[in-house]
């Protein structure tokens, strides 16, 4: 669906170089600390912004070779965008429905009512959750193939974001074939709706792994100075000093469990990911 | 194309109390002064500039990021606002001129082709107003532009007496008074000849545009 290969930006003190993929019917998280690369990524992949090497493919076609038929097919989110807040929804119906040829102006219309978003109030007078829910409506109403969303759920209370993340689900039970790449820094929106992860930091991806195998192999064993010691270490990633001794990451869960049975170890989130994964030192 | 056009128009139609209050204005000219050109070339002049108005609405908040990432391209883009100018300019120019000419029937200050000419005359100048602002607007934004076009226009003003005041010093001729002696068929084919000029200009500039907006970081 999407593939980055070797993906260059350089700014005046800051570095990508970022590959990642996404498979059809998949739905893949970025996740990273504010000012990781995430934005800059998505900015790089819709075109925005010049890139200074690698590769963007989506749908096994050069991003340089899209053409407006191709992004029809894209539906995007991005954090700090959207249709000029002047605007209303009654203003932007007749707008989307000249610019996507397969934009489903009932569909639109019946979930503007179900989340009770006023048609005829400007953009810019909306709260954050109702702005949230239109930018994702917008993206779902025109039968897109890719979704691209930067922090869909960035600012959002539990109700709002529980209900956007349904909006996804519906997307997605459409159509086997859809897929979305999702960024957030809110990990169990991305727990409870992605297949794989990606985790970016200062510019490169420091760990992709299945959600499924990230919540059930990986690990956080405890350890004081003496147990540390005779740890066997070829299956920890990262390791952290603490006030009691060290706590390391593993991603062989039961490995430990067997033959460090007094071990305390405590199933990894991926919040504790990625801590470890920013702030313990490399094995 | 059509869907930012339909975007246009609804952010123009915000600001229809202003439009309105400019009409009265004009019509309140035309009805208590003698004077009605002034007012024909004011309005088209307002309304031309409303155009502009929505690069900013486009910006606001970032907005463009969003807008490109829509069904568009950056070329298409910059089309449409010149085609967007075009289209509201030459729209108010028809109205105004059969404002004008209503007026100069009743008040009989101004022949009709004295009036027709006028007009004509306006609409190059329109044109090439337009191909002056449009890249400004597109390459400083909203608050930026505003400043470097009246520094442009300023330019231009100083380049046109300078030519006016030159020609008169090393070639005495007196510009002004060509113009104002010619017989009315070589006017009309001036008047021709200066809108082929302009349409060129605003060719020119809409290239300038696109260049400007493809190399933009958004």
């Amino acid at each position: 669906m999407l593939k980055i290969e070797h993906l260059k930006k350089h700014y005046n003190n800051f570095f990508l170089d970022c590959s990642l993929e996404i498979m059809q019917g998949c739905v893949t998280g970025l996740i990273g600390q504010n000012g990781a690369g995430k934005s800059t990524t998505f900015k790089s992949i819709l075109g925005l912004i010049s890139i200074d090497g690698g590769n963007i493919t989506i749908f096994g076609k050069d991003i340089k070779d899209f053409t407006t038929k191709d992004k029809e097919e894209l539906g995007i989110v991005l954090s700090d965008s959207g249709f000029s807040g002047y605007l209303r929804i009654k203003d932007i119906i007749p707008v989307l429905q000249n610019m996507y040829s397969k934009f489903d102006k009932s569909f639109f219309i019946e979930q503007v009512q179900r989340f009770q978003l006023p048609l005829d109030k400007k953009i810019k007078d909306f709260s954050t959750g109702m702005k949230a829910k239109l930018k994702v409506l917008i993206a779902i109403s025109h039968n897109a193939k890719l979704l691209i969303l930067d922090e869909p759920t960035a600012g959002l209370d539990v109700i709002a974001r529980d209900e956007l993340l349904e909006m996804l689900r519906e997307f997605l039970e459409k159509d086997e074939e859809r897929s979305i790449l999702i960024s957030s820094h809110i990990s169990s929106d991305l727990e409870s709706l992605c297949d794989d992860l990606y985790m970016i930091h200062d510019g490169k991806i420091i760990l992709h792994e299945d959600t499924d195998v990230l919540l059930s192999d990986y690990a956080l064993l405890k350890v004081d100075e003496k147990q540390y010691g005779e740890l066997d270490k070829q299956f920890i990633l990262r390791s952290k000093k603490e006030v009691y001794g060290y706590s390391c990451l593993t991603n062989q869960k039961q490995y430990y469990m067997e033959n460090y049975p007094k071990i305390a170890i405590q199933k990894g989130t991926i919040d504790e990911v990625i801590t470890m994964m920013v702030r313990g030192n490399e094995q | 194309m059509k869907g930012l056009l339909v975007k246009d128009f609804k952010l123009m139609k915000l600001q229809k109390n202003f439009f309105l209050l400019i009409l009265v204005i004009a019509i309140g000219m035309i009805v208590f002064t003698n004077d009605v050109t002034f007012p024909l070339a004011f309005l088209i002049f307002i309304v031309s500039l409303f155009t502009l108005s929505t690069v900013s609405y486009d910006e606001f908040d970032n907005g463009n990021a969003f807008l490109f990432t829509l069904p568009i391209t950056r070329t298409s883009y910059v089309m449409e606002k010149y085609c967007l100018g075009l289209l509201a300019g030459c729209g108010t120019w028809i109205f105004a001129t059969i404002l004008g000419m209503i007026a100069t029937v009743f008040k009989g200050t101004l022949t009709i082709t004295d009036l027709i000419m006028i007009a004509l005359l306006i609409l190059p100048i329109m044109i090439v107003i337009q191909a002056i602002m449009l890249p400004f607007q597109l390459k400083f934004g909203g608050e930026k532009g505003r400043i470097a076009m009246i520094g442009a226009f300023g330019i231009l003003a100083i380049i046109g007496i300078m030519v006016v005041k030159g020609a008169k010093a090393i070639f005495n001729v007196d510009i002004v008074n060509v113009f104002n002696t010619l017989p009315t068929v070589s006017m009309g084919m001036a008047v021709i000849f200066a809108i082929i000029i302009a349409l060129a200009i605003l060719l020119v500039s809409m290239k300038i545009s696109i260049s400007i907006m493809n190399k933009k970081e958004l």
